[in-house]
Order: structure tokens, then C-alpha cells, then sequence
């Protein structure tokens, strides 16, 4: 269990995120929405214990992670990074391996345990055919499945993602979605990820955070949060939502601006 | 077949080299007998000298200290320099284009006129003036080059020739005002003064094995933070600490070959970049194997600084430098061709 109370960040004088609080159990996907700049990014980097944190608290389990080392912390909470263009010719199983820094020795000694959450981690996320290719050569999809293998690797009871299917096209963002929802119920996840695509959000996540301007303006299921009233406030854009005819889950468009159609 | 056994062909290579660099000189020595005369000192080993006298003498006393500092030396800027690239996740990382040996020459200078040593003592505590020198500078030009936490290519070149320039400018002020003689001072700054006899081996052996011992240990904190900070810490990796682990050692291993050996460019450069391109990039292989390499590379370019204008001897420095700057030229247009790091 993810708990996050009061948690206070600022960046010089500019406050970024102004006392939010949320919990994550095992299972559970969170998503945290909002306009460019309210903070979403801020909030995993302050959790992930990457940016200091002004006020508040961070814990997994009860355990405060702000009292822990970096190497204590990532075995406790693993981050997906956005996904980029990964450089350099390591091997998918290299990189992957890189993910059990924190139980290995500092001089980086490679266990059994250690292969054996790789060679797991490698087939959670269908990799394990490629485990001798290099990274550079993989597409952006699969480069991002790279980097959830070696955040699963560290074999922590959360998960953060930040935008991780940013520059990914349908098909990569629905898999690497899917992916993430099948291990939050399988192993019993505590996934909290920052995500832009708000149907996406509808689709995969079992909570939604709003934040706005550093602060947290509703959290509930996405029906609850996904909202014509709350999004269009939120974004200063005129939104209207209907019902996924099947499942029932919010689906958003925008409206109030002339589309091709004329309407 | 051997490209599957870079550790065996490395330590061949070396070898040869070694061999060879012992051979070399006004006199021509054949392989055959310099092993002979060396297993002869070893115990329980004795051959019926069908030698002269003068061989042993020459191998004994001035070929086998030269060989061996040569080759220490190459592997300390070797392996410092995939060090160095490694912390800097910048392909154009060299002790020398970053200034750092131009540092802990000065380093070494300011030691030596403080005292120009003649016992052994003396000799212990030029790498320690080049050591304060090597991590005063890699600080410097690191702060300098650091934009956003990242270290681009051009901010650290231009702040390495920045500073490594001023560095070479004190230097050669301060070996011109005592009494050295200007040769050695020019032929220091070029990278060709490694010192005579077995008094700079016996000195630098402790800090070599020391720092390159190290540095071999860091491979994999070096391939984590090639993910970038952020992402290292993640991961569990103590960066701070692993930094500063990285810039002690690898500035004691280039210090130590400065002291003794003068400013020697490109061999940190060329060296971890063909291992890389040979045996990729995962740095607990890379850094043993740009020790051995960077041995054999400098005999190499020694032999040439010894044999292009014999009898008279060329700076070694020059010669790996007029080997070296083309290549940092091919790296320069690949790294801007493609985004390798």
C-alpha cells in the first residue's frame, strides 16, 4: 500500500505540488491527470524520492521511504521513465539486469536471485526473445517494455510510471497498458502513473487523481472523475463525455469548437 | 576465433608488444634471447650465457624499467579514459582533451620545483602533487561543462581546452623559471619524459595497481549511470557516492601516468573506443580490457617514437597525438551522425 500524505514540493518560491494525499493498494492502478504543468510529473519524481520533498510524507506499508537510502527505496518502488530514444549498445538482458542494482552488492555481483528476476521479469513482458538484441536497434514500443521489465526486475510492491506511452503509437500504448494492468493484478502492484490520454485513463485505471495547479481537485473511479463539468474546468476546455456503450466507461471529446462536420 | 577471447588476445597482444619493446634499440636484441636472459633471473632457471654481457645489462637496467613504465602507463590513461567517458556518458572523454592531465601535470611540476627530488622519497610525492592537480581539475571543468545536470560534447571540450590550456601555460612558466632545462620541460608538456631506471616504476607500481584495481570494481555502477542520474537512482545506485568514486580513482590513475611519464593525449581515447567497438560497451569487461590495451597501444606508439627519427627519439606523446586527433575527428562526425550514447 502507497501512501501519500500532505506531501508539499517546491521548486525555489514556485510551489508545485500544495499538500496532496492519496493511497494506492495492491492491484490498484491510479492515474494522475491534468493540464501540462499541474504537477503529475512532479508528484512521481517527489514519491520516487528523485526531487526533495518540502512537507509531507511518502510510505510504503507504513514505512517512510524519505528515511530510507536510494538503494533501501528501489527496493521498495520501481519507476517506468517516460519513453525516449535509448542509446547505447547494452544488451535487452544487460539493461534489464541494471534494474537489481539495489540487491546486488555495490560492486554489482550477479546473483542467482538476481538472473532468476530477470529471466521473470523478461517473460512478464514478452522480451525474452529478445534478450541478446541491443537495445538501440529496438522500436519505441519495445524499448519501453524494456524499461518495464527493468523497473520489474527490482521486484518492489510499487510501480511508478511517468507518461510511459508517450511518442508510443495505438497498438504499443494499448499493449504496454494491458501489460501493466495484468501485472497490478497478478502480483499485486501498487501502480500509481501519470498518464495524458484521458480515455486511456477511463479504460486502464481503477482511480483517477485530478491535479490542478499542484493541487488535488477530485480522486474517485473514472466515472466519478471524468466528468464534462470537472475536465472542462480543469483544462479551460470545453469537453463533452459519453458512455462506452459496452462497458460503460467514460469517453471524451472535445466540443464547443467547430469541427470538420460543422457542429 | 579470438574476437571470443578478448581477455587471451588482449594479454597476447600485450605480450608481443612487450617483447618487442625490449628488442628495439641502438642495438637490436632478438626475442629468443631477451626471454632467455629474463628466465634466467628467475629461480631455480639458469641458461649458459650465449649472450654478451651487455645485453643483460641493457635489458636489466634500462629497456626492461622503460618497457615497463610504458606500459603502465598506457594502461592508467587506458582505463581512465573509458573511466572518465563512462561518468561523463560522453564518447569524447579523455584525460587529456579534458584537461585533466594538463592538471595533474601541473600538479607534478608544482611538486617537483617545490623539491626536485633525487631519493625515493621525492619521487613518492610527485603523484600526489599531480593527484591534487588531476581532481582540481576534472571539478573544475566538470562544473564548468555541466549544463542541466547533463555534460554536452562542445561545453566540455571547449571547458577542458580551456582549462587544460592554462594548466600547460603555469607549467611551462614555472619549468621555464626554475633551472630545468627547457628541453625537459617541452618534452614533459609533449608527453615525452618518461624518467629513466627503475626508481619511477617502484613509485608508481602502488598507486597503479591501486587505481586501476579500482577502477576495474566500477564497471557496474558506470553502466547504470549511463541511464542517466535520475534513472541510476532509481535503480538503487548511490550516485553521488559512485561518482566521486569514479573521479577519485580514475584522476589517481591518470595523475600517476602524468607524474611519470609527462602529457600523453589520445590514448584514453582511442583505446576503450575500439574495445567498445569490438567487445561493446558493458563496463566491467571495458575497463580490464582498455588495461590491457592501452599497454599495448603506448609500446606501440613508443616503438614509433623511437624508431621514426632514430637515432634521436620522438616525444611519445606526439606520436599517439598525430595518431589521435584524426580519430577524434571520425568520432566527432559519427556522434554527430547518430545519437550512440
Amino acid at each position: 500500500m502507497l501512501t501519500i500524505s500532505s506531501l508539499r514540493v517546491a521548486y525555489g518560491p514556485r510551489t508545485a505540488l500544495r499538500g496532496v494525499s492519496l493511497e494506492v493498494s495492491p492491484g490498484e492502478i491510479l492515474a494522475l491527470i491534468g493540464p501540462n504543468g499541474a504537477g503529475k510529473t512532479t508528484l512521481v519524481r517527489a514519491v520516487s524520492g528523485t526531487i526533495p520533498v518540502a512537507s509531507g510524507r511518502v510510505a510504503v506499508n507504513g514505512q517512510d521511504l524519505t528515511r530510507l537510502t536510494v538503494t533501501q527505496r528501489a527496493r521498495v518502488l520501481a519507476v517506468v521513465p517516460q519513453a525516449r530514444q535509448l542509446g547505447g549498445a547494452y544488451s535487452v538482458e544487460q539493461a534489464v539486469m541494471m534494474g537489481r542494482t539495489a540487491h546486488m552488492s555495490w560492486l554489482g555481483r550477479e546473483s542467482e536471485a538476481d538472473r532468476a528476476a530477470v529471466r521473470l521479469a523478461l517473460r512478464q513482458t514478452q522480451l525474452e526473445s529478445y534478450a541478446h538484441r541491443s537495445i538501440a536497434q529496438l522500436s519505441g514500443g519495445e524499448q519501453q517494455r524494456v524499461l518495464l521489465a527493468r523497473a520489474l526486475a527490482q521486484s518492489t510492491p510499487v510501480l511508478l510510471l511517468d507518461e510511459p506511452t508517450n511518442h508510443l503509437d495505438l497498438q504499443h500504448q494499448t499493449n504496454l497498458l494491458s501489460l501493466v494492468r495484468q501485472l497490478a493484478e497478478e502480483q499485486q502492484l501498487a501502480v500509481m502513473m501519470a498518464l495524458h490520454d484521458l480515455n486511456l485513463v477511463s479504460f486502464f485505471a481503477d482511480k483517477v487523481a485530478l491535479l490542478v495547479d499542484g493541487e488535488l481537485k477530485h480522486c474517485g473511479t473514472p466515472q466519478e472523475v471524468i466528468r464534462a463539468e470537472t475536465i472542462s474546468q480543469a483544462y479551460r476546455t470545453p469537453v463533452e463525455i459519453v458512455a462506452h456503450p459496452v462497458t460503460g466507461a467514460p469517453i471524451i471529446f472535445p466540443s464547443g469548437v467547430l469541427n470538420r462536420n460543422g457542429a | 576465433m579470438l574476437r571470443k577471447r578478448p581477455y587471451l588476445l588482449n594479454i597476447l597482444l600485450l605480450l608481443v608488444a612487450f617483447v618487442f619493446s625490449i628488442a628495439l634499440g641502438a642495438v637490436f636484441i632478438p626475442p629468443g634471447t631477451i626471454l632467455r636472459i629474463l628466465a634466467d633471473r628467475l629461480p631455480g632457471i639458469a641458461f649458459t650465457p650465449d649472450w654478451p654481457n651487455a645485453f643483460a645489462a641493457i635489458i636489466l637496467s634500462v629497456r626492461l624499467p622503460h618497457t615497463v613504465l610504458v606500459v603502465l602507463t598506457g594502461a592508467a590513461l587506458g582505463s581512465s579514459g573509458a573511466a572518465y567517458q563512462g561518468l561523463f556518458r560522453n564518447p569524447l572523454a579523455d584525460p587529456y582533451l579534458i584537461g585533466v592531465a594538463a592538471g595533474a601535470g601541473l600538479g607534478a611540476v608544482i611538486a617537483m620545483t617545490l623539491n626536485w627530488p633525487t631519493d625515493l622519497f621525492g619521487f613518492y610525492l610527485i603523484p600526489v602533487g599531480a593527484f591534487i592537480g588531476a581532481v582540481t581539475t576534472v571539478l573544475l571543468v566538470y562544473n564548468l561543462a555541466r549544463v542541466n545536470g547533463m555534460v554536452p560534447l562542445t561545453t566540455l571540450i571547449l571547458a577542458g581546452v580551456a582549462v587544460g590550456a592554462f594548466a600547460s601555460a603555469v607549467t611551462s612558466s614555472l619549468m621555464l623559471r626554475t633551472d630545468l632545462q627547457i628541453h625537459r620541460a617541452i618534452s614533459f608538456l609533449l608527453g615525452g619524459s618518461p624518467m629513466l631506471g627503475w626508481d619511477p616504476v617502484v613509485a608508481a607500481l602502488p598507486y597503479m595497481v591501486i587505481g586501476m584495481g579500482l577502477l576495474s570494481l566500477s564497471g557496474h555502477m558506470l553502466n547504470v549511470l549511463q541511464f542517466g542520474e535520475e534513472e541510476a537512482k532509481q535503480m538503487g545506485l548511490a550516485v553521488d557516492r559512485a561518482k566521486v568514486f569514479v573521479i577519485v580513482t580514475a584522476s589517481l590513475t591518470t595523475a600517476v601516468a602524468v607524474a611519470f611519464s609527462g602529457v600523453i593525449g589520445f590514448v584514453g581515447l582511442i583505446v576503450p573506443h575500439i574495445i567498445r567497438l569490438l567487445w561493446g560497451p558493458d563496463y566491467r569487461r571495458l575497463i580490464p580490457l582498455s588495461i590491457l590495451g592501452g599497454g599495448s597501444m603506448l609500446l606501440l606508439a613508443d616503438m614509433l617514437a623511437r624508431v621514426l627519427l632514430a637515432p634521436s627519439t620522438l616525444p611519445v606523446g606526439v606520436v599517439t597525438a598525430m595518431a589521435g586527433a584524426p580519430f577524434f575527428l571520425w568520432i566527432l562526425r559519427r556522434a554527430k551522425k547518430e545519437v550512440f550514447w
